[in-house]
């Protein structure tokens, strides 16, 4: 992976040093709280209902031992003991003090890490594929691009106060696991006929109060073109996205009013002017392409026998497997996907002591390469297939091993209003009763692939526009209420889920989960998925059971 | 006469005096420099020059850059309006004006300037500043020196990271 | 019935007012019954910004014959989250925690005066 060089780790470490300055400003008085508020939270700083929360960036969602180990530890010290992945793949800390803030900076910095522009209307952290490198699908190793977006972006001196937060995605493969139709800018790489790399470019796509799936304004833009185009579009939205009304000042408003033609337009009349001066050398991203390319993989036979008898032997094994491992480019290995969705647990969440035990497993049998997922789990994307009966024993021993990847208990979550000071009603416990619901493994397999996201409110962190099933919190006269979404996905076939009907009170979500998914089972024809069923009923059998069950 | 905070070419900070009046549209014109809005300068903007002043031009964000590139060569200022300091479109405005029309004259920061800004301004070529926290020409300059490095081009000389790993 | 909340600036804990000062416990705080009284010891708060972020004043109800904030959220403040019962205020427990836990009835999820959400 991506290594610091002494300008990346300088930067870092004098970006440290600004905070903790800021910080002593405040504390003195010398800052207001609203002019401390933007400063803190380019670095990633909030103040949640019980504590500040402390947003970390995961460029990618990419990460080693040490830095994993590194998160363990400021979790122990400055934290309970535990920290949250995000659906953006970063991490949070729900329980620091600000007079730890820059201490803790200073410790993310010695180990090639910052919380730079997690939040704050700037460039946020890039979300890439958490396969790149491993899966077979890519056509180019996404994490290259990421990088060299991370670092143009960072304190980028243009684009540091945009009208409203600014989210890029880039995937390389047909399976698109980082949901970038529904980002403000989504870089899908191709290929050309020639065979020359480029990129579909989605614009104006986003969740929240007016959800849109984005419109592509570039069908092939030459790979060494992106910066150049990258500052097109972002010039043109920081000169003309909305700035009275910050539920209007996303990009996709921009797009939608312009149409995506025009603003197709507009940027190619600017590209036009900056041209080729504002694209990075190649000579940067071959420096950068060499990172990731270090890689070595041993020549193994496609099937290991270790394996397979262990499997043999072991349903629990063989159950894992059949959920949480991933065809990986190179014969004899795996892509292992760690669930951080134990049912009854806070979607999302690892101790200290369990980011310890991944931290060891990716150093001892992964190539020392751990991923983030935009779903809340955890990647190990290098496992040789002889080394999975040990990893899967590991995980077990540190309550990791839940064999739910992608079935119904493998919910996105929001913090929700047990932390969130823009919630309006809880989105944990919700998750957690749901999977209670479907905690018997034999059925959730039989139900197979089904995606719920809960967003405790319409800013929609949990991205329940594009669950399969989407719950979003609502306040309804002092109670939490539960608006349901059906239909909806994030991945290449990306919808924004329609309202199923009259928001449910709390107590009643997990049943009419279950209500859902008995219709699904009736329903559905041989090979579909959920999502395949809702698309071809329509929502009526859905809505039918669901509001009969409620009277 | 006031003050500003000026930036050198050797990307010093320094206590300037300021010899502009900035002149409301609801104002009577006093004698000397001026800087007035856009659309007094279109009215008025050529008798003014005729007498001698030097005349600069306050833009709002608003404002298009691209609707001065005729008069630039005539105009000693361009004042950038930031009515809050969240409104980052000066920025753009800022560098248009030195790497698009290659300007050469003032490009000044005036309404809600705070130091924190202050890197990102002088990275886009503003090289005069009306601070509204009353910074010193010492917090400017900490503030933009405070970073050793930068990952991208803009409208100063700073040579962006991929440059400087060549040459290391 | 109302209290005065707000939180720290130095470690971001919930605290509140109790006679001039912050406290931790909700069952430490004022209760005002003079609206006036509230508003005065807002003001007092508000003039604080390097102690404390934000003053406001919360509604209470009645429950288990002892006070609780009105509303959800200001619940979950007061105690901790609904996930992590032994973390934030409630691990304490006692008899004004659990009046809080079985506070039961028209919450209102936003329950402060004047609400403006916060970042």
């Amino acid at each position: 992976m991506y290594q610091y060089d002494a300008v990346d780790q300088e930067f870092v470490a004098d970006r440290a040093r600004e905070f903790r300055e800021q910080v002593a400003r405040r504390l003195s008085g010398e800052l207001s709280e609203d002019q401390f508020k933007t400063l803190r939270l380019m670095n990633g700083l909030y103040l949640q209902l019980h504590a500040y929360m402390l947003r970390i960036a995961i460029p990618y969602g990419s990460l080693n031992a040490r830095q994993m180990r590194r998160l363990a530890h400021i979790g122990r010290t400055y934290d309970r003991g535990y920290g949250h992945f995000t659906t953006r793949q970063n991490l949070q800390f729900h329980w620091i003090k600000l007079r730890d803030a820059p201490d803790i900076l200073d410790q993310l910095a010695e180990v090639d890490m910052h919380a730079i522009q997690t939040s704050g209307n700037c460039i946020r952290n890039v979300t890439s594929d958490p396969y790149a490198g491993a899966t077979a699908e890519e056509l180019d190793d996404p994490r290259v691009w990421s990088e060299a977006i991370r670092q143009w972006s960072s304190l980028h001196p243009e684009f540091s106060f945009l009208p409203r937060k600014f989210k890029i995605a880039i995937t390389a493969a047909p399976n698109d696991r980082t949901a970038a139709k529904v980002h403000d800018i989504g870089l899908m790489i191709r290929r050309g006929r020639d065979g020359q790399l480029g990129f579909e470019v989605i614009v104006g796509g986003g969740l929240g109060r007016t959800p849109y799936v984005g419109p592509t304004i570039a069908e092939f833009l030459p790979a060494n073109r992106l910066f150049s185009y990258l500052e097109a579009i972002l010039r043109v939205y920081n000169r003309h996205g909305r700035r009275d009304n910050i539920y209007k000042a996303r990009i996709k408003i921009l797009v939608a009013a312009l149409g995506a033609e025009e603003f197709a337009r507009q940027v190619a009349e600017e590209w036009a002017k900056i041209g080729p001066e504002g694209d990075l050398p190649d000579t940067e991203l071959a420096r950068i392409r060499g990172a990731f390319a270090t890689t070595v993989f041993e020549a193994l036979p496609a099937t290991s026998e270790v394996f397979e008898t262990a499997k043999a032997a072991d349903p629990a094994l063989a159950r894992f497997a059949r959920n949480n491992l991933r065809p990986h480019k190179k014969p004899g290995y795996t892509i292992v996907e760690v669930s951080l969705k134990t049912i009854g647990d806070t979607p999302g969440d690892a101790t200290s002591d369990q980011m310890d035990v991944i931290a060891d497993l990716a150093e001892r049998y992964g190539q020392d390469d751990i991923r983030v997922t935009h779903e809340q789990n955890l990647v190990l994307p290098h496992v040789r297939l002889d080394d999975v009966p040990e990893v899967f024993a590991q995980l077990q021993a540190t309550g990791l091993a839940s064999a739910n990847v992608n079935l119904i208990s493998d919910i996105i979550a929001c913090p929700g209003l047990d932390y969130c000071a823009l919630a309006n009603a809880r989105a944990i416990p919700v998750a957690q009763q749901i999977a209670q619901t479907f905690a018997d493994p034999d059925r959730a397999e039989a139900i197979g692939e089904l995606k719920i996201k809960i967003s405790g409110c319409i800013n929609a962190c949990g991205h329940h526009h594009v669950g399969h099933i989407g719950i979003l919190g609502v306040d309804k006269k002092g109670e939490e209420f539960y608006q349901l979404t059906l239909g909806g996905s994030g991945a290449e076939d990306a919808a924004v889920g329609k309202m199923l009907g009259p928001a449910l009170p709390y107590d009643k979500v997990a049943a009419a989960i279950d209500t859902l998914v008995e219709v699904y089972l009736r329903e559905r024809h041989e090979g579909e998925r959920f999502l395949d069923t809702y698309r071809r009923t329509g929502v009526e059998p859905f809505k039918e059971a669901v509001y009969a069950d409620a009277h | 006469m006031p003050t500003l905070i000026r930036r050198q070419d050797d990307d010093q900070f320094i206590l300037g005096d300021d010899p502009f009046t900035a002149v409301a549209d609801d104002e009577g014109l006093p004698p000397g420099d001026v800087i007035i809005s856009f659309a007094r300068f279109q009215a008025e903007g050529d008798r003014l020059l005729a007498e001698g002043r030097a005349v600069g031009v306050r833009l709002e964000p608003a404002e298009e850059v691209e609707a001065l590139a005729y008069d630039l060569p005539r105009i000693a200022v361009v004042a950038l309006a930031f009515p809050k300091y969240r409104d980052g479109r000066a920025y753009t405005a800022a560098r248009l004006l030195r790497q698009r029309f290659a300007y050469a004259g003032e490009v000044r920061a005036v309404g809600e300037v705070l130091r924190e800004q202050a890197g990102f301004m002088v990275r886009c070529g503003f090289d005069a500043f009306a601070p509204a926290d009353g910074a010193s020409p010492q917090d400017w300059a900490h503030a933009v020196h405070r970073h050793r490095h930068v990952y991208q081009r803009a409208a100063d000389l700073r040579t962006p990271a991929y440059v400087e790993r060549e040459g290391g | 019935m109302k209290a005065l909340t707000a939180n720290r600036l130095i470690d971001g804990d919930v605290v509140f007012w109790k006679a001039g000062k912050w406290v931790e416990r909700f069952g430490d705080a004022d209760l005002f019954d003079d609206p006036g009284a509230a508003e005065a010891a807002e003001g007092q708060a508000k003039s604080q910004p390097t102690v404390v972020i934000d003053p406001y004043l919360i509604d209470l109800m009645e429950s288990d014959g002892l006070w609780a904030p009105l509303s959800y959220r200001e619940r979950i403040r007061a105690l901790g989250p609904t996930n992590h019962p032994s973390h934030g205020k409630q691990a304490e427990g006692g008899e004004v925690i659990e009046a809080l836990l079985h506070a039961d009835g028209a919450a209102r999820s936003s329950g402060r005066v004047n609400l403006i959400k916060r970042k």
